[in-house]
Parts: structure tokens; sequence; C-alpha cells
């Protein structure tokens, strides 16, 4: 009898890393059919572009550089559909390509792949749009959807404070694709939650935060959370595994200061929305946090060093 | 109901209940075989001194080997027989151990049995101890910790609570659960010997609460004693020792030490049967209750000898129902995989898993995530991650100072990483170095 040997355990959780992936994707449905709904036919190219652009990039790179070809993992599919839904409908094809390639061989590959990045890629990558092309990144557009009438340009409500919470929920209004619909963003927590996915810690402290900063700086607390990227950025971008802290305490820190820094960018800062720089300047100090949030070790003495 | 725990672990298997639905219920069915294997390394410690020559005649309950060394323990024929084979064979760890083969004429010859007394009452509690060393008692529920000494307080310890620990929490063993709902009694009398021998009022017995039936046996056995019989939250590992008397008595044991330390002793209950056995009866440690499942025919529990050989249980539980990849000896989680079927009974192998070909898992390793899981569940409060690169990157120092000493191989940090990274073998490893480097 031929007996496998190997070491235990001799069990391991059904959760892979392919299949944590493939949660976040299915989660994001809702918000890509809405953003096609809103936004038609350039929503689908800007989509299509930008996840073909993020897998290409990966797959060269790993070629061209003799590492394994990890594409399969759904973790290219998944920053090349992310960066799509940060970008507005308005943008030209190009941006998604320039993005996505970016993102996967820039703030992914050459920090190591995935797990070495110390920022989201689609998040690293919109930053460098926002700055790159400041003003097709910041065009917003009606949603016309598949009509044939001409979108019109307009500011975000985050802007112009001028939507009710009914149309902000549903996400018939100006802004990057996937954060417009409040109601899509919500259905894929729920579902991320529920295969536990992710927990529940960062997107309702992030929110909760941003809540009550732009309560203490004067402003509509929910409508600061309806309004913008802060709740798309909250659930898809801010939970991302390799770029936010492990423990628990290290979590409440992470999502609080991202609210305090969306709400300070808001009201301070240049650009109308701050949920792209909150989160990256969160995930650059996580590997800082994870260092000083550290649990008691059993059968140690409270304030024992680490190092 | 909130069951008492700890913080962190996991729930291996949830969804197939552990593995334990196929054993659980099936009542333990007695089987000797022809030959038994009996190794001269059954505990931590020296392996023990041959003392019969092959071709001897041996009753049950003769002494075959001898302690050798402070943490020594005899050993017992666990069949009456022949001796016909005193030879080197390799088992479950590296390296080669003396064994005695018996060839079993079923007689059942016992040697004569001296109990210490058949009442807790008319016991002399300086004789308890001793009786337990003679009767080659070892941790039943896997690290064979000689039980002598672990009831042994030095001077300046001092030992306030007394665990027995029927939780069971690894995967697919149920042979607890049936010694706790077939013999409640002995277990109960066990511990209230060893509360006697140790001077120490209070003990616990603590069971997880997937085993309703097992509970309530204890708890009806113990009605009449002062032993409190605490059920807790089914979770892996809940009956790690140190998990247990942090739940039990709010203390943890200080980094480096043992239980007694943080003035406790926790024994298994098949142990604490074992010392009820030596004591009531003057048995020595020859027989246990094993599990056998997986892809077998019928699974459950055998009680069985010491030395029987895992091919023939497997013969009594029906023969294989497929084909199989991988057999392990001991649970899911924390088991050792058999290179052969020719593995024995130990006084510490609580079972036999057999994997069928389809579930023995790959051994490729995909980049951590950081996902953050492995520190969620690390029951230890490690960071398994950053160890895990340590190890890999062979930096001991900065390992040590990140509390590798502490790790204690549950294998829940393997178990929930969702890339597949043996976190614990390389910990492992690292740790064996380490023991090297410090004999040098």
């Amino acid at each position: 009898m031929n007996l496998r040997m190997s070491t235990a355990p001799h069990i391991k959780s059904s959760d892979t890393t392919s299949s944590l992936m493939r949660n976040v994707i299915i989660a994001l449905i809702p918000c890509t059919m809405a953003s096609i709904y809103f936004f038609g036919l350039n929503a689908i190219i800007l989509i299509l572009v930008s996840i073909a652009s993020a897998v290409l990039s990966e797959f060269i790179f790993e070629k061209l550089s003799h590492k394994k070809v990890t594409i399969n993992d759904g973790s290219a599919f998944l920053t090349g559909l992310l960066l799509a839904l940060n970008i507005p409908s308005s943008a030209p094809w190009w941006i998604a390509l320039i993005g996505s390639a970016f993102a996967i061989i820039i703030v992914k590959q050459l920090f190591g792949g995935l797990g070495g990045n110390f920022i989201n890629p689609a998040l690293g990558a919109r930053g460098m749009l926002v700055v790159s092309w400041a003003s097709i990144m910041t065009t917003f557009t009606t949603p016309t959807g598949f009509a044939a009438a001409d979108a019109v340009t307009s500011a975000t409500p985050l802007a112009t404070n001028s939507a009710d919470y009914t149309t902000l929920l549903f996400g018939n209004i100006p802004g990057t694709m996937g954060e417009t619909s409040k109601i899509m963003i919500l259905l894929g927590l729920a579902f991320l939650l529920i295969t536990r996915t992710i927990k529940w810690r960062i997107p309702v402290v992030t929110l909760a935060s941003t809540a009550f900063f732009s309560f203490i700086f004067g402003s509509d607390p929910l409508y600061a959370v309806l309004a913008g990227g802060i709740m798309f950025g909250a659930v898809f971008m801010a939970t991302d595994y390799v770029t936010s802290p492990m423990t628990a305490a290290g979590q409440y820190i992470y999502s609080v200061g991202i609210g305090l820094l969306v709400v300070i960018i808001r009201v301070f800062g240049n650009y109308p929305e701050g949920v792209t720089f909150a989160i990256i300047l969160m995930n650059v100090v996580t590997g800082l946090i994870d260092k000083y949030c550290r649990e008691r070790v059993y059968g140690h003495s409270k304030g024992e060093k680490h190092e | 109901m909130q069951y008492k725990t700890f913080k962190g672990g996991i729930h291996p298997l949830a969804r197939e209940k552990g593995g334990k639905t196929a054993s659980k219920d099936v009542s333990t069915k007695e089987f000797i075989s022809d030959t038994v294997i009996i190794p001269m390394s059954m505990h931590i410690g020296a392996p023990s001194k041959p003392c019969v020559n092959k071709g001897d005649y041996v009753k049950v309950g003769q002494v075959i080997g001898e302690p050798q060394g402070g943490l020594g323990l005899p050993v017992h024929a666990s069949v009456s027989g022949t001796v016909i084979s005193i030879d080197q064979k390799s088992l479950l760890s590296p390296g080669q151990v003396t064994c005695i083969t018996i060839q079993n004429d079923f007689k059942d010859e016992w040697v004569e049995t001296k109990p210490l007394g058949s009442t807790i009452e008319e016991i002399d509690p300086k004789e308890i101890i001793p009786a337990i060393k003679n009767a080659g008692i070892a941790g039943m529920g896997g690290a064979s910790f000689p039980t002598h000494i672990k009831l042994s307080v030095r001077e300046g310890q001092h030992c306030d609570t007394i665990i027995a620990n029927g939780c069971e929490c690894e995967t697919f063993l149920t042979a607890d659960n049936r010694l706790m709902i077939e013999e409640p009694e002995k277990v109960v009398n066990g511990l209230l010997i060893v509360l006697k021998a140790m001077n120490v009022t209070r003990g616990v017995i603590a069971i997880e609460s997937n085993k309703p039936e097992a509970i309530k046996k204890i708890k009806n056995a113990a009605k009449s004693t002062n032993i409190e019989v605490v059920v807790l939250k089914t979770k892996y590992p809940q009956g790690g020792e140190k998990q247990l008397i942090q739940v039990i008595t709010g203390k943890e044991v200080p980094t480096g030490k043992l239980p007694i330390d943080a003035n406790t002793i926790v024994l298994n209950v098949g142990t604490c049967k074992a010392i009820r056995d030596a004591i009531f009866e003057g048995r020595p440690l020859i027989d246990r209750i094993t599990t056998v499942t997986g892809i077998v025919n019928n699974p459950g529990n055998l009680k069985v000898r010491i030395g029987t050989i895992l091919a023939d249980m497997v013969g009594e539980c029906g023969g294989y129902s497929g084909e199989v990849g991988k057999i392990v000896s001991g649970g899911g989680m924390t088991g050792l995989s058999c290179p052969n079927e020719d593995i024995p009974v130990l006084k510490a192998t609580s079972g036999f898993v057999i994997y069928p070909t389809a579930k023995s898992i790959s051994l490729a390793e995909e980049p951590c995530i950081r996902c953050g899981r492995c520190v969620e569940a690390c029951p230890l409060r490690l960071d398994p991650y950053l160890l895990k690169n340590l190890c890999d990157a062979g930096k001991i120092e900065e390992a040590k100072l990140n509390n590798i000493m502490d790790c204690c191989f549950c294998g829940t940090c393997s178990y929930v990483c969702p890339s597949k990274r043996w976190i614990t073998v390389s910990i492992k490893n690292t740790r064996e170095i380490m023991k090297k480097e410090v004999k040098k």
C-alpha cells in the first residue's frame, strides 16, 4: 500500500485565495450591473478594457520575469474590475488600460506580487490617474444609461450637496462608475459578510467614523456617508487584506483614521473627494499599526516587549 | 446557551461535525488480536529495557520492559502468550525503537494483581503515585508524559485544581466520548483518587458541549462527589492544556513553565480511568479505547490491548471502503502520518483516521495575503504568518523574539490559511533546529 506521508494538520479549511477573490468579484456584480445600467456602453468598454489590461499585464510581467503565472487566482481580474468601477464613465478607454497596467506592474508586481504590495493596487492606480489626468478623472456626467441622449457634465452630489437621500441610495447620480448606487454596494457587503470573506469591523467603523467626523465639522453625517465614494471605499477598497491591519485593535485604528482623513480632505482639501488618498495613507501605515497593535501573547505579562 | 471558552480557535470540519458523526454513537467493541507489537518507548523519557527473551512465556500485566532514567516507565505484556521477536522497528517518529512482539494464546492468563483497595477511603494516599508509576501510566491524550512525574509536586509548587480533560476537541476522535458514556464511574473515581493523592479539593471534569450523552453520564456519576462538571464551548483547541487551564481557572500558564506553575494539573479522562484501574484492580495500563474511522466499512471505537496493529483493527472494522490515500494516527489537526499498516496502538493512540486518496491535500503553498485569519485564530495570540516568514528565512533569533517558543503546534493557523501555507510545519522544523543547537 502506497501511503502518503505528510505533517499535521491533515485537514484544511475550504477557503482558498482564489475562492476569497471570487467572493469579492461576486460581491461586485451588483455594483457592476448598476454601473452598466446607469452609464451604458461606455461602462462596458471601460470595465472590459480594465480587466483585460490587468490580467494581461500580470501574465506578461510574470512570463518575462520567469515567475509562476498567477492569473488564475483571480486577484488581477479583481484589481481590473475595482479600478474600472473607480473611474468616471466619461473617461476614455486608454485611461483604464494605463491604470490597470500601472496597478499590476508598478504597484503590485514590482513590490513582489500578491501579498507584497503596501498599497491597494487599484487605489494606487486611481491615485496616479487623478494626479496625472485630473480633469478626466474628476469630470462626471449624469447617468443616461443606453439612451441616446447626450450626457451632461455635472459635479458630484458631494460637491453640490444637492441630491436627496433616496437618489443617493439608488445611485442615479454623477460619480465614478461603481460608487453611485449605495444599495448595490450594501448588497455586496451583505454577501461578503455572509460568506465570511471579510469581517464587519473595517466597513462599519470606517463609515461610522466618517459620519462622526463629518458631524464634528458641521456637515450632515448621513449625507456624508451616502455621497461620494466613501461607501464603495469602505466596503471594497479599505478591506483589501494585503493592505489592512490584522488585529481587531489595528482595524479600529485604521478605520477611524480613514474616516478622519476623508473628512479632513473633504473639508480642507482641493479635491471634493478624499477617499482614495485617505485609504492610501492608512494603507501605508498598516505595517506600523500591525506592529504596535499586537495582542499580549498567552502566558506573557502585560507590557512585555515583542522586540 | 453560551458556554465558557477562550479567545480565538476554530471549528474544523464544522459542516461534518468535526468528522465525529460516524463513530460517536457506536458502542465500543472489545477486540483482541493474534499478535501485539509492544514498543519500549510509549512515553516521553528514556525507552524501557526489555527484560524478557525471545521464546519466553509471558502473562498479561507482566513487566516486559524495565524503566530507565528519571522519566522512565515500565512496559507490561498486554496479552498472555509467547514472545516471538524482540527487534528494532521504525514507527511514527524518526529513528528506531525496540519492540517486543507477543503471540497471543488467548488464555488471558494474568499475573497476580495487587489492588491498593476497593474504595477511595481505604487507600493510603502515599501509595497512590508509586502505584501509578508501576502501572506504566503515561498521558493518554496524546503527549504521553509519565503521569507520576506530572503528579510529583516539587518544593515551592502548589496544586489547587485538577482537571480531567474530556473535551476531545480533535477532529474525528470519539474514544474519550465513548469512555465517558460507557464507564463514567471509572473516570470519576480516577479523578477522586488523584485528588486524594495530591490532597487537592477542587476537581473538574471538562467536556465540550457537543457530547450531551457523555455530559449526562458524567454528571450523574459525579453527583454524590464534590467534583464539578464544566461544559465548554465546542471549539478547537478547547482541550489544549493551556486553553483549558485558562478557561477553568482564569489563570494562564506562564511562558516556558508547566501547568503546575498555574497551580493546576490536567489529566486526560482516559488517564483517569487507567489510574482507577491501577489502584482499585491493580491492573497496569494494558488496554485502551481507540477510534477507527474514515474510509472503513464500520467506523467505531475498539477497546484494544496496547500493541494491537492497525491492519488488524481495520479488518475488525470491516476493511477499507475506498482507495486509501493516507492513514493518520491521531486526529486531523495534530495526528501523525503512518508509513505502513503495521503501526501498533500505543498508550496515547486515541485513533486512526483513514483518508481517501482524493482528500489527501495538496502540498502547494501560495503567498501570504495578510488576511489575518491565523492571527485571529491563534489560541496563544501569536502572529503565525510572521513566525512562518521568519522561520522560512532562517531568522531564528528574530523568531525567538516573536515568541516561537510559545507555539503549541495545534495547527489552527495552517487550517485557516486560505493560501494553504504550512505554517505549523515551518515553526516545528525551526523548533527542532533550535533543540539540536541547545544540545550542542
